[in-house]
């Protein structure tokens, strides 16, 4: 049975009346990456930040390896490390005095060693004797994300980490992510707000919403959640007639000619198709979208924005 | 010439002097202390004419020894700063580093600094002015000792508000230290000063000091007693800049650390 590597219990964080975080417990396990979902102002930054205990909660309690953070700080600290779009590195150095400063303070054995295989895994060699203040907003996230994996962490805490990356490099980031996990059994908190890539990255997802979880599945089952389907045609003849075919049924369509979208049920698609059949409409492109992570994060969105 | 757009920069500027302790501190807080430090000095000189030789050892054995209290608590407070103004306190406090460790790293960052400014001081005294602040003797070990630790407790003091609450008050980094430097006597006696002002004076270790290196200069030597209070009153100070550090410390991760970034 694997161990949790986290575990928070009704973790709370108010600042005045305020309330950024709102009894939240969950936890993760070892080799696990759980994707921590929300709208901007939902409460992400803020666990992650008690989570590294540079901010103090209200109320609650995290454990880290089943040991209590508060009174296991350094040890604890030693074995995670994070990495987030929102921090950036002392830019007066280069980004190697950078590396060797984090090594030390985490004491990394073999140091040397160790800076240069990360310089090759985020492909930052070439400007290793750069000054920090000199790199684009992309080079100065692989350099984070190679400090953040310099202590060879058991749990990483990666906020937005591929969010200034262009795709080539997000991709070659996400592999290293993978098979840290895979080869390790790195455990990983995840926020990003590229929905694909939460798919594609976590076994688990916990949404946000003010504070509070309001949702902790699969990313497949949460996107099970929102019943729509779209369809998409391309109806050469009787277009009017797929209209009142939806109206009738109280399907909603968009018509853009020939393009029509038709927003309905998963269960009702063969019936559509059925009709379509009867009714004689000839059409001659169809695609299916079922609904995915990121229908569900706008549902949510949507429902908060609602309230 | 466009008045408007001249007016614009200038409107500018003073909204900008609204906002900043920095600027007020330029217009008011430097002005001050120059007149206060220079001011007492002047009197003390006038009074002291036919001892022009030990008024210079005097003159600048007191710069070289305030720059052990500056340079003391500058680097506490300005190291503080820097992580501030890279946003690296976060990746700092979220490693193992303790509070301790780092203030013990900082204490020995000033030391190595302070030998080096502190040496290159003493040396262009020497070259400059054939003034050997050496002739201090054994002294000059205890004074450069309770220099430093005034510094360090001030610079604690001091780092104290800075990590409360920002940087928006990061003119006293370099400041603060000098609110110190009229009741220490640096360049002339306590009893130049009003009595109330000696009074104050009475509990600042760098008075006695300085009142000794007058004492070592003028008669040879100076009295124990007075060292030994010096170090007592720091003791005092380093314990409470401790403390105080250490609580501002606690209460700006309610905050939370990145919000000083």
């Amino acid at each position: 049975m694997l161990t949790n590597v986290l575990e928070v219990k009704n973790l709370t964080k108010n600042f005045g009346k305020v309330c950024a975080v709102n009894n939240i417990s969950f936890s993760i396990k070892e080799g696990e990456i759980l994707g921590l979902l929300g709208s901007n102002g939902a409460g992400k930054t803020t666990t992650i930040q008690m989570l590294l205990g540079t901010l103090t909660p209200s109320s609650g309690d995290i454990y880290f390896f089943n040991k209590e953070f508060n009174k296991n700080r350094e040890e604890i600290l030693k074995k995670i490390n994070f990495c987030s779009s929102y921090i950036r590195l002392p830019w007066k150095m280069t980004v190697y005095e950078n590396l060797d400063v984090v090594a030390r303070l985490y004491e990394v054995k073999d140091r040397k060693k160790r800076i240069n295989k990360l310089l090759d895994v985020f492909d930052i060699k070439e400007f290793q004797n750069k000054l920090v203040s000199s790199l684009s907003a992309g080079q100065s996230m692989r350099v984070i994300l190679a400090k953040a994996f310099i202590n060879f962490p058991r749990l990483i805490l990666l906020d937005e980490p591929t969010s200034s990356l262009d795709p080539e490099i997000a991709e070659k980031v996400r592999t290293f992510l993978k098979s840290e996990q895979e080869n390790f059994k790195v455990s990983m908190l995840f926020t990003s707000h590229n929905m694909a890539e939460v798919e594609s990255m976590c076994a688990r997802v916990i949404f946000l919403n003010k504070g509070k979880i309001i949702a902790e599945d699969t990313p497949v089952n949460l996107a099970k959640e929102i019943e729509i389907s779209r369809v998409d045609l391309i109806v050469d003849k009787n277009i009017d007639r797929v209209l009142e075919i939806c109206t009738e049924n109280r399907w909603e369509v968009g018509i853009d000619k020939p393009h029509i979208k038709v927003e309905l049920k998963e269960k009702d698609i063969p019936r559509l198709l059925s009709v379509l059949n009867e009714e004689k409409v000839v059409y001659s492109e169809i695609s299916i979208e079922k609904p995915d992570l990121e229908d569900f994060f706008l549902e949510m969105s949507k429902r908060r924005n609602e309230k | 010439m466009n008045f408007n757009i001249v007016w614009a920069v200038v409107v500018r500027h003073l909204y900008n002097f609204k906002h900043s302790l920095d600027r007020l501190t330029d217009a008011f807080y430097w002005p001050a202390m120059d007149i206060f430090i220079w001011g007492f000095t002047s009197m003390y000189i006038a009074k002291q004419a036919n001892q022009l030789p030990q008024i210079i050892i005097m003159l600048l054995s007191g710069v070289v020894l305030w720059l052990v209290v500056w340079r003391a608590q500058y680097e506490i407070t300005v190291n503080l700063l820097e992580e501030m103004w890279s946003s690296n306190l976060v990746n700092l406090f979220a490693s193992p580093l303790r509070i301790r460790e780092w203030v013990l790293a900082v204490f020995i960052l000033g030391l190595i600094k302070m030998i080096f400014s502190v040496g290159f001081s003493i040396l262009l005294a020497l070259v400059l002015y054939k003034t050997n602040i050496f002739s201090l003797g054994f002294y000059l070990i205890p004074f450069i000792m309770s220099l430093t630790i005034t510094g360090w407790a001030v610079g604690l003091f001091v780092s104290g508000l800075i990590i409360r609450y920002g940087m928006r008050i990061q003119t006293f980094a370099w400041g603060g230290i000098a609110l110190l430097s009229p009741f220490s006597g640096v360049y002339y006696p306590i009893s130049t000063l009003p009595l109330w002002a000696q009074r104050v004076a009475m509990y600042v270790p760098t008075s006695y000091i300085f009142e000794g290196m007058r004492s070592v200069i003028f008669k040879g030597s100076m009295l124990y007693g007075d060292l030994v209070k010096s170090f007592a009153i720091n003791i005092i100070y380093m314990i409470v800049g401790l403390l105080f550090f250490n609580l501002m410390f606690k209460k700006s991760k309610l905050r939370g650390l990145a919000d000083l970034e």
